[in-house]
């Protein structure tokens, strides 16, 4: 029988990183916090991707008083696809993705329908601070919509997956991508039941998948396969990230990416506390590429295949 | 030095600091105390009384302080009965008084640690003031008062005389002699404690001001009996004078008084049966008793020298970072998420302000109406600072109608027992309801009742009467907290919860 538990020395031995260490050897030491808001603020993250020629989701409008609220309609008169995110808020909260026009109102993503009012007070809500991470006032940010690549027309449903790829001292060192799911309700948030599925660094194909801690190999809503994929553009993902770990400066973060139609990667956010569920997809541990990484003195192109190797 | 070593080295050199202060208090306390020849007391008291119906009431004494004698703890176990917010009489005695909330037969237990240090110069409890001479005397006190003419008249030659008369000239009989003063001086002969009643009747009659007070000479005993001894007023202050011991003037420290102007112990309205039962043991040297007769500024680091009343709240306090330590544990080593940091800390000191089925039951009846309000809430769409204004005074609302319930079905409310959670509350409700949204109502429920499981094992911290009184003792003992907290912050292992969460990519050898 399979037991419910794993012995410290059996996670030791797969190399798996602990969110304690995770914390006191690489967030810590390499991730200063004065560089945080860079991340932690979305709105300067897009403005350095910007900077840097980093492709980001175009921002349609910046809300930052209660008083630009009334602006709204005329804000977004020209758009009928768009997204509502704080600028501060973690863990995908308080974003709305709206899909079109439904009368006076919009239609979301998930094809449920708000008005004017609805939207006002999620934007207050924003501006509040509800969703940000210290609870302090925050901004709203209105941005182009991605449309999600056709390859993911059968592995997300409800939403847009989007592709983390984790950068130690500017290396890549894992990759995922994330599946929003029915259970997720299009959140590509892996404890709201979305699905991660590896990505081969090298290769940039996906191999293996996680829904809530089970290893699958189909999708729960429409049983497409999930391994084999591989990752259009893969090579510029990396490009991009390992620019972005540049400029940002952070020694230890998670880039996230998603695909457009067009199959241009689009930089959604970086953390600077990137979580260790992409172990499970990958079925093993981030300590031994950290470790490599650690050894090697100069990062070369071969790095990268003897990380996926790993 | 990496921050690893130099952490350790810091935890280190905090723990041998916390370690070495305790022992050398405990040598400090150690030497003062056997120079000084202090020793420590129980008293304990237990009453059986029948209250005649609901709402009869007792009155108790409880030891005094003296200058030399000084109650340090005392613990009152009173069920089915009430104790009175402000007793009647507190200028000289200390009175506390209970009112029955049924009819029938009631205990009353209590028990008073008293430190007892013949070199110090504690502050007394009502000492000071006078009462009044009682104006008519019995004929055959005013002629034994003839006979005790001094030579020159002055009050302490007159105490002087009226003492050795009532040591030397009266005869002492058994329990059932008459008490009365007329009796005891027409027959020569007294029952114990009747000396002390002539010695009072006589000054009082000479116009000094005297008065009766019962009280304990400390000696071990299973049964003591209360004796009674007498304070007449002169030279600008009470003078006590035991005839039946022969002290005069002043009394060994081992004297403690308990009542003035009154010999019983406990008595009261409405309640019949009185039956009192005293005990008094030596207590063996604790920790946490240090007299310094002598003002000096290192007084400030002895925390027990506090006045009695603020002991308890200094000892919650002083727990108060087990507490956080406990927290720091199951978030650190455990891996359990829980609403706010210090959330169950927080909670958990206020389980034991109230008693905790006081506080659970506030607890829960304040968060069923606080998640209704928020529900209600989010259909009118607030901004948030109004609604969590608005929550807190639902709130504060019910928590008022709590206590009034409490108090209607006699569960002893204390306001204070409310306080602190208010604001805690309105955060958590936020909280769970954020995450009920955001994650579901199982993830909330889930993360709900697991700060309720670290909260109550702070509770069962913070209740540690014990390590409370030890850490008012040795408050250095808080160095080797830090020292730990310090230790479980470079921690660097896996979290039990990782070791499930993990489980799948376990790699045997």
């Amino acid at each position: 029988m399979k037991r419910a538990w794993a012995w410290p020395g059996e996670l030791r031995r797969a190399g798996l990183l602990g969110i304690n260490r995770r914390n006191l050897d690489l967030v810590l030491p390499h991730n200063p916090r004065v560089l945080f808001p860079r991340v932690d603020d979305k709105l300067q993250t897009k403005r350095l991707c910007e900077q840097h020629g980093i492709p980001v989701p175009r921002t349609l409008a910046v809300i930052e008083r209660q008083g630009d609220i009334r602006r709204f309609v005329e804000l977004v008169a020209a758009h009928d696809e768009f997204v509502i995110k704080p600028a501060s808020g973690c863990e995908g909260r308080g974003i709305i993705v709206i899909a079109g026009r439904r009368g006076a109102g919009w239609l979301t993503s998930s094809d449920e329908v708000l008005t004017l009012d609805d939207l006002r007070y999620h934007l207050s809500a924003i501006l509040s601070g509800l969703y940000s991470l210290g609870g302090q006032d925050d901004h709203a940010i209105v941005e182009q919509r991605i449309v999600r690549h056709p390859l993911f027309a059968d592995l997300a449903v409800g939403g847009t997956p989007d592709i983390r790829v984790i950068l130690y001292r500017g290396v890549p060192t894992m990759a995922m991508v994330r599946l929003p799911t029915k259970q997720s309700r299009g959140r590509a948030n892996l404890h709201q039941g979305a699905i991660a599925s590896a990505i081969n660094l090298a290769t940039g194909e996906t191999f293996g998948g996680v829904h809530l801690g089970h290893t699958i190999t189909m999708h729960p809503d429409t049983g497409a396969r999930l391994a084999g994929r591989k990752i259009p553009a893969w090579d510029l993902i990396l490009s991009s990230a390992i620019k972005l770990a540049g400029c940002l400066g952070l020694g230890y973060i998670g880039v996230d990416f998603v695909l457009d139609a067009s199959g241009l990667p689009v930089v959604l956010e970086a953390n600077a506390r990137p979580g260790l569920a992409i172990q499970v997809a990958h079925n093993a541990g981030l300590v031994p590429r950290i470790e490599l990484i650690e050894k090697t003195a100069a990062p070369s192109a071969d790095l990268i295949a003897r990380l996926a190797s790993l | 030095m990496n921050a690893r070593r130099t952490s350790l080295w810091v935890a280190l050199v905090l723990a041998l600091l916390g370690v070495s202060g305790a022992l050398w208090r405990a040598h400090l306390r150690q030497e003062i105390r056997l120079a000084r020849g202090d020793s420590l007391w129980r008293v304990r008291y237990t009453v059986d009384f029948t209250a005649e119906k609901r709402g009869a009431r007792l009155q108790l004494a409880y030891p005094l302080d003296t200058a030399r004698s000084r109650v340090f703890r005392q613990e009152v176990y009173h069920r089915g009965l009430t104790p009175a917010r402000r007793p009647a009489n507190q200028r000289f005695n200390r009175e506390a008084e209970f009112t029955a909330d049924r009819a029938g037969a009631l205990r009353i237990t209590a028990q008073f640690d008293i430190h007892v240090s013949p070199d110090s110069n504690w502050r007394a409890w009502g000492s000071a003031g006078t009462t009044n001479a009682t104006t008519n005397v019995e004929a055959v006190v005013a002629a034994t008062l003839r006979n005790l003419q001094p030579n020159p008249v002055t009050p302490s030659n007159q105490v002087a005389l009226i003492f050795s008369y009532c040591s030397d000239q009266l005869s002492e009989g058994g329990a059932e002699e008459p008490a009365d003063v007329a009796t005891i001086l027409a027959r020569k002969s007294t029952p114990p404690g009747g000396k002390a009643r002539v010695l009072v009747a006589l000054a009082q009659a000479a116009n000094l001001p005297a008065r009766l007070v019962a009280g304990f000479e400390l000696e071990a005993e299973d049964s003591a009996l209360p004796r009674l001894w007498a304070e007449v007023f002169h030279d600008q202050k009470w003078q006590r004078y035991d005839p039946e011991r022969g002290h005069a003037g002043v009394l060994p420290p081992t004297f403690v008084p308990v009542r003035r102007d009154g010999t019983e112990l406990a008595w009261g309205a409405g309640v019949r049966d009185v039956h009192t039962a005293f005990s008094i043991e030596e207590l063996p040297p604790p920790p946490g008793v240090l007299a310094t007769g002598r003002r000096t500024i290192w007084e400030i680091f002895d925390l027990t020298r506090l006045p009695l009343e603020a002991h308890q709240v200094m000892s919650l306090i002083l727990l108060i970072p087990l507490g956080a330590l406990v927290t720091s544990l199951f978030r650190t080593v455990v891996g359990l998420t829980t609403f706010g940091t210090f959330t169950p800390t927080l909670l958990a000191l206020s389980f034991v302000y109230a008693d905790w089925r006081t506080g659970l039951f506030v607890f829960a009846v304040v968060l069923v109406l606080g998640l209704a309000s928020r529900t209600f809430l989010e259909r009118l769409k607030l901004l948030v600072v109004p609604r969590l204004a608005v929550i807190l005074t639902v709130v504060v609302l019910c928590l008022a109608f709590c206590i009034s319930l409490l108090d209607y079905s006699h569960l002893t409310p204390t306001p204070q027992a409310v306080l602190l959670p208010l604001v805690i509350l309105t955060m958590t409700i936020e909280r769970f309801f954020i995450n009920m949204e955001e994650d579901g109502a199982p993830t909330a429920l889930r993360r709900f009742l697991l700060t309720l499981l670290v909260a109550c094992c702070c509770y069962l911290v913070l209740r540690w009467d014990t390590v409370g009184h030890f850490l008012l003792a040795y408050p250095e003992i808080h160095f080797v907290t830090i020292a730990v907290l310090i230790l479980i912050g470079r921690y660097t292992g896996y979290r039990l919860t990782e070791l499930w969460r993990f489980r799948d990519l376990a790699r045997q050898p």
